[in-house]
């Protein structure tokens, strides 16, 4: 008997939905589940992924992946490159697993929703993929940060920290249980394996892995690679789910939620990878700019995705390019002047090298974040550490959750944008944040940012001391400049000239 | 008096600062205030300037002698401190 080759046989053992007889499809189908919008059923059967893959050929593939991710960990574990890492990588390391690690894992139950309540029977199939897949990564992200928990307790943080209410956990978890937790099947595909995924983990993947390879780190370039070729397979639901929702004249309603989650996605990845690619990667290993890369992987690449399908630009989307001039550097002071608050060590990357570097990608930076530095650097040079350090907290939007900022200095344009709903005055670091706000008052107006948790009276004392002491976060544990301040030594040098 | 939280956003800071002020103070004493968490920290200090005190909302500069509590504002309503020659 000859064998039938895939694609003459994987549509029909995909195709895997029936007529029921003796439960109505609503009740298989909920629509606050399956959300499905009306399109019938045998439309969502349209659906139809570019890359298809079998069960067998999956968990064959899925083995030799993790075969070549754990035999490049255990040959170069005797290397010991945490150990000899320039401090501004490790920080890159930890502030990446403790921010994403146990992420992935939640992630497998956004996967899961889909595999169970899509009506798209191919996206049930290719979901069960995805599923496995970010559990790989939840599990290999734990395990191959935990050799280094000897080495500090902030690596520990790549599973503590999702569970604790540090701020950026706190801003984390908001974003990712709105767009994975509470979301029916077809809104999940659409902002987590479309927006999200293939939108912007690409380049937090290839991009550090681009940049970890560079640095010498090959462990880690090796595993988020690995992890990405993962990605790359699961993500594609997201387009061929968007193509049926086209098809069947609910472009509108895509677009809308490609715009949401596109603008809180950015703001998680501003603060995330911003400043891990423009400030804490040694300056002699950093392959493109921060901003590069997001020209690259989003307004070349994802745009064009958009286009295929017949979507547009979200409509703030000048506003987006400026902001990759701005958000990222502004949080970046932001978070190294706060480091007390955060898991790992932030590098300032403030030399006088770097910032030349920092002028020639952003022109103007010199006189406007630069200003910020110079005050900053200062005071190190004059062993006014104290001055270096925050004595309140700042101003939270109360939808990314994270500062809000802006440029300072010559170009200063800090500004909040406010909104009284229901009596709350709450806060936002954008007009775009507030206009996620306004679409789903009802989905957001409860939670309590940081701030709100303060003032609330949750926080006691209500000072610096007991912020951390709620964030979870003891000595060792909190964040201290990467180098030692060793970056200030040339201002140092200068000034006793 | 009681304290108040304001939202203090100094010129030139790249960030808004939570600031809990007495509430009998006067915009000055609420701009001095809100100049220390900025001002030789994160913003060059302008020892010619003095820092008036802006609603946000409004553009509303209030008078220096102004006790803050006749001002009107919403706990964690922003204010911007601006620097002036008076």
């Amino acid at each position: 008997m000859t064998s039938l080759k895939q694609d003459e046989y994987y549509d029909l053992i995909r195709g895997v939905n029936w007529t029921p007889k003796y439960v109505p499809e609503e009740e298989i189908f909920p629509e606050e589940m399956s959300g499905s919008r009306g399109i019938p059923m045998a439309q969502w059967e349209a659906f139809d992924e570019p890359y298809k893959v079998t069960y067998g050929d999956y968990v064959q593939t899925q083995r030799e992946k993790d075969a070549g991710v754990y035999s490049v960990k255990a040959g170069l574990e005797r290397a010991n490159y945490v150990k000899t890492a320039d401090p501004g990588w490790v920080s890159t390391l930890q502030a990446h697993y403790g921010a994403l690690a146990v992420a992935e894992y939640a992630a497998a139950t956004a996967e899961a929703r889909m595999a169970r309540f899509s009506k798209a029977p191919g996206n049930r199939v290719v979901a069960t993929f995805g599923m496995l897949d970010e559990m790989r990564h939840g599990q290999l992200q734990l395990f191959f940060s935990h050799e280094h928990t000897r080495l500090s307790r902030q690596w520990d943080w790549a599973h503590k920290a999702l569970y604790t209410n540090e701020w950026a956990a706190i801003a984390a978890r908001h974003m990712f249980d709105d767009m994975m937790f509470t979301r029916d099947a077809i809104s999940t595909a659409i902002m987590l394996t479309f927006a999200f995924e293939t939108g912007f983990t690409n380049m937090q993947f290839l991009g550090l892995s681009a940049d970890a390879a560079e640095a010498g780190d090959h462990t880690f370039s090796n595993l988020i690679s690995s992890i990405q070729t993962d990605e790359s397979r699961h993500a594609q639901q997201g387009g061929a789910i968007l193509k049926v929702m086209v098809d069947n004249g609910k472009i509108d309603d895509a677009q809308h939620m490609i715009d949401v989650i596109f603008w809180r996605t950015w703001k998680l990845f501003s603060v995330l990878t911003g400043p891990i690619m423009d400030y804490y990667t040694p300056l002699e290993h950093r392959k493109q700019s921060f901003k590069e890369f997001m020209e690259e992987w989003i307004i070349g690449q994802f745009v064009r995705q958009l286009d295929d399908l017949g979507l547009k630009k979200p409509w703030y989307w000048d506003t987006f390019v400026a902001d990759l001039d701005q958000a990222h550097h502004a949080i970046h002071v932001g978070v190294w002047f706060y480091r007390p608050t955060v898991w790992w060590n932030p590098a300032a990357g403030a030399s006088p090298e770097e910032r030349a570097w920092l002028e020639q990608k952003y022109p103007g930076w010199n006189t406007t974040f630069g200003r910020t530095w110079d005050v900053i650097t200062d005071n190190i040079v004059r062993g006014r550490l104290n001055m270096t350090l925050p004595e309140t907290l700042p101003l939270l939007c109360n939808m990314s959750n994270v500062p809000i900022v802006g440029t300072p200095g010559d170009k200063w344009n800090t500004k909040d944008y406010p909104l009284v709903y229901e009596g709350r005055l709450y806060h936002f670091g954008s007009p775009i944040d507030r206009w996620c706000f306004e679409q789903e008052p009802e989905r957001y107006k409860g939670h309590m940012n940081f701030i709100d948790r303060v003032l609330a009276g949750l926080v006691q004392p209500p000072d610096m001391a007991g912020a951390l002491a709620y964030m979870g976060l003891a000595p060792g544990e909190m964040g201290e400049d990467a180098h030692d301040y060793a970056w200030a030594a040339a201002y140092q040098r200068k000034a006793a000239e | 008096m009681a304290m108040f939280p304001i939202a203090s956003n100094v010129e030139g800071d790249m960030a808004i600062m939570v600031v809990m002020v007495d509430d009998e103070g006067t915009m000055d004493e609420v701009a001095k205030a809100c100049a220390y968490h900025s001002v030789g920290r994160r913003v060059a200090p302008r020892p010619d300037k003095i820092l008036r005190v802006r609603r946000s909302s409004t553009g509303e500069v209030y008078p220096r002698d102004m006790r803050l509590k006749e001002a009107g504002l919403l706990p964690t309503e922003c204010v911007d401190l601006i620097f002036s020659d008076a």
